[in-house]
């Protein structure tokens, strides 16, 4: 990054006076370093992820240039970033104005809290900076020994598979792990929490029935050792990720909650409140067909406010789609204005299905279970006696995208160096793919080579 | 931040290369035209993004927003799959669209084809007067003094003279302190050069032949922008009578009646005394017909104009022959024949869509 990234005195005595102000509402966070970073670097920083240093990839390169673009032609433009570290690293971006500066580190102290204290973010590791530049590191070497093409292809081929994870593994390990006798034995042995935990993490998820596949290949696929490695950086990566999905909608409302109760609670000035109001409304702004995260969080956060819940439990124990069940009812549903759209098949316009509230919220519900992705188990490793994988995909009226997962289980068989099967459903019919690396083959049945 | 910048230079290398590998695709559809800006031309990239497992079509229903009654229709896209910001991230559905230098693309072309680049005409190689006011010298018109060097040259006299002084300073400039600044000449190598595209628009060029120009000028013109400079256009059509059209015209319009091609050329030769005259241009003619010519007298007069006046102004002259259903393409014959030996003169038949990237080669592969 070019330049000072310090924040100028007049900031850093605000940010001093709102983390005052955060504390005394009741939201305990850790260390926050603020950071202010340009536009573009922002940018460059959000297709990283969040953090400045990462592995070598084409895939940051397209994300930059896509977030760029929308920032040249000002349609996209990023206020902060805050990742889950401790400290938590908040970087903020030089244009703002002084009122959205104010707003953004309320905003990133709503996020510190939530990080620290939601249960789904408690496997994760706070060091991550470090482990990511490791992660650099390592790829680097392999680049350097296998050549930037090997590297690069298998590092493709195993991206594919970083969503066939586990969503609640990491938190039952967890609580496996503090639960007892683990921690202190290996404390005993001295080895370290995380060293302990990285051994309960990887060890469960060897044999089949699994959902966590990524982890079932890190361990069993027949790759070179540098494969393997890679295999678990990415593995490592993906799970450190997993509870953003899971909690998007909590997190952005919390955070706007409390951006939007710090500021109106004395930190404005007189002559920001019309700005404040337009930036407020801006990024909590919702259009028919696309619910934003952040309206739908704070009105959760606010409804569970005027039924005397206590809030800081909430945010503790609950991922979006429990949230979901415990606060929407017919009443959230037709305050909030929300509706079923669907596609109508005969005029092809996408529509407004139905209002009614049992419907808008079993919708919801799917959408967001299991972290928004499809539910693929790996249900058999040594099909027909021959070491063919066989997953299935727990179909639940959202079909697979056919040709890309086409795509996916070609590269998984190359991987695996034998077939894979997957049953899925297309609509109501079951659906077998197979792929022995080159083709695929679709029908009601597995496919079996004629011996 | 320059980390990123290396991604960004691998992520676009790898575009290239995929680019590379379909610019065959690209020489025979119409994908690309009316994507070129001034200095770029935007290209979507299918399947850069890595497949996975995610929802398809049938879950394009999901919670939304608003006000409405059942059955009205939603505003604003709903994003695939997006239903409430979880199953959003995928983002594998749209396409990727990326910039490409109108260079770069010519590059890929001319590896592609094989093209040579394009030699200097003749031995008296066009010199365009260059140059820019970074020199300073004593003598010059007022309006091109140098301020500052004249004052710094009146205060260093002053103060040499022992008459400067610092409370109340006083500098008055003697003409010899002034100086002037002047154009230090730079002479260029000629880098201007006119593409005549010259479209038969008789009854008989219908829509797939105009597809197959207008892609095989789109190439020709990036091929040639990519040698020279200052690159002009010039449309002309022409049935019985030929005229100067602007590119919307040239590419849309649809005249019927005869066809008589020696209007064409002559408005051409017009064009090439008066306003773009070989001394100071590289000129590029291109001729696309279905080779249906009026008659074998109209036939001769243009070989005759083309031998005695237009070939000896010319860099190239190429005529690209359009297969129609009604097109006899007897003009191509007569003008081989006619004009055998003619260094000048390409011409090319183009017989569907697969046979321009062969036509363009043969156009531009003579380096001229």
């Amino acid at each position: 990054m070019a330049g000072k990234t310090e924040l100028p005195p007049q900031l850093r005595h605000e940010a001093t006076r709102i983390e005052r102000i955060a504390r005394a509402a009741g939201l305990d966070f850790g260390e926050v370093a603020f950071e202010m970073v340009d536009a573009r670097d922002v940018n460059a920083l959000a297709a990283y992820g969040g953090f400045p240093v990462r592995y070598p990839s084409w895939r940051f390169g397209m994300d930059f240039e896509r977030l760029d673009k929308g920032r040249q032609y000002g349609l996209s433009r990023i206020y902060e970033l805050v990742i889950n570290t401790d400290p938590a690293y908040a970087w903020l971006v030089r244009t703002n104005s002084d009122m959205e500066q104010k707003l953004v580190m309320a905003h990133v102290l709503g996020h510190a809290d939530f990080f620290k204290h939601n249960v789904w973010f408690q496997p994760t590791d706070r060091r991550m900076l470090d482990r990511m530049a490791d992660h650099g590191t390592r790829i680097r070497r392999a680049i350097d020994l296998h050549g930037q093409d090997a590297v690069e292809a298998f590092m493709d081929s195993a991206l594919v598979l970083d969503n066939l994870l586990d969503p609640f593994l990491p938190l039952r390990e967890h609580m496996k792990v503090r639960a007892g006798a683990t921690r202190a034995a290996g404390e005993a042995a001295g080895a370290s929490f995380e060293a302990v935990r990285e051994r309960a993490l990887g060890s469960s998820s060897s044999r089949p029935p699994t959902f966590d596949i990524l982890g079932f290949l890190a361990e069993r696929a027949p790759v070179a050792e540098w494969q393997r490695e890679l295999l678990r950086i990415v593995r490592a990566e993906a799970y450190y990720f997993l509870p953003q999905r899971m909690t998007k909608i909590m997190n952005e409302g919390w955070a706007s909650f409390w951006h939007s109760r710090i500021l109106t609670g004395g930190v404005l000035d007189a002559s920001e409140v019309v700005e404040f109001a337009d930036c407020h409304s801006g990024a909590t702004a919702s259009s028919p067909g696309n619910l934003n995260p952040y309206k739908l969080g704070i009105e959760m956060f606010r409804t569970a406010e005027e039924r005397g819940l206590d809030l800081f439990r909430l945010r503790r124990v609950h991922n979006d789609a429990s949230f979901v069940d415990e606060i929407v009812d017919e009443d959230f549903v037709a305050r909030n204005a929300l509706f079923l759209f669907g596609r109508n098949g005969r005029t092809g316009r996408t529509e407004v299905v139905d209002r009614e509230a049992r419907a808008v919220k079993e919708r919801l519900l799917l959408d967001l279970s299991w972290g928004g992705l499809p539910q693929i188990e790996l249900v058999d490793d040594d099909h027909a006696g021959r070491g063919e994988l066989v997953l299935r995909h727990h179909h639940d009226g959202r079909d697979l995208q056919l040709s890309h997962a086409a795509e996916t289980l070609k590269s998984l068989s190359r991987l695996w160096g034998a077939s894979v099967h997957i049953e899925t459903r297309e609509e109501a019919n079951v659906r077998w793919m197979s792929s022995d690396g080159a083709e695929i083959r679709t029908g009601e049945r597995p496919y079996e080579r004629a011996s | 931040m320059h980390r990123i910048e290396r991604d960004r230079a691998r992520f676009r290398e790898i575009v290239r290369g995929r680019l590379r590998s379909d610019l065959r695709k690209y020489l025979s559809t119409s994908e690309l035209l009316g994507r070129r800006g001034e200095h770029s031309v935007t290209i979507p990239i299918p399947q850069i993004e890595l497949p996975r497992f995610h929802f398809g079509d049938n879950s394009k229903t999901g919670v939304g927003q608003g006000q409405g009654e059942k059955g009205q229709p939603v505003e604003g896209d709903a994003k695939d799959g997006e239903g409430a910001g979880g199953a959003g991230e995928e983002a594998g559905q749209h396409v990727l669209e990326v910039d490409v230098e109108l260079e770069d693309l010519a590059r890929m072309l001319g590896e592609e084809l094989e093209l040579p680049n394009i030699e200097p005409r003749g031995d008296k190689a066009l010199v365009s007067d260059g140059g820019r006011y970074s020199g300073v010298r004593d003598t010059g018109p007022k309006s091109l003094r140098h301020f500052r060097r004249t004052f710094r040259n009146a205060l260093r006299r002053t103060i040499a003279e022992g008459v400067f002084d610092p409370t109340a300073p006083e500098v008055i400039p003697m003409p010899e302190d002034e100086r002037f600044r002047w154009k230090k000449r730079a002479p260029k190598p000629d880098s201007s050069a006119v593409i005549f595209h010259v479209m038969d628009v008789s009854g008989s060029m219908g829509r797939e032949q105009k597809d197959v120009v207008r892609i095989k000028a789109f190439w020709i013109d990036t091929w040639l922008r990519s040698q020279y400079q200052n690159l002009e256009v010039v449309y002309i059509v022409h049935d019985a009578v030929a005229k100067i059209v602007d590119q919307q015209s040239f590419f849309s319009l649809r005249e019927s009646g005869g066809t008589k091609i020696s209007s064409a050329y002559e408005l051409l030769l017009q064009l090439v005394r008066d306003k773009y005259r070989p001394e100071d241009w590289n000129l590029y003619p291109f001729h696309y017909s279905d080779g249906d010519n009026w008659s074998a007298r109209d036939t001769e007069k243009c070989i005759s104009i083309l031998r005695d006046e237009l070939l000896p102004r010319v860099n190239q002259f190429c005529y690209g022959q359009v297969k129609s259903a009604y097109g006899s393409g007897q003009f191509k014959k007569d003008l081989d024949t006619g004009l055998e030996g003619e260094e000048k003169l390409v011409t090319a038949s183009v017989n569907d869509r697969e046979g321009i990237a062969e036509a363009i080669r043969l156009f531009l592969g003579k380096g001229r």
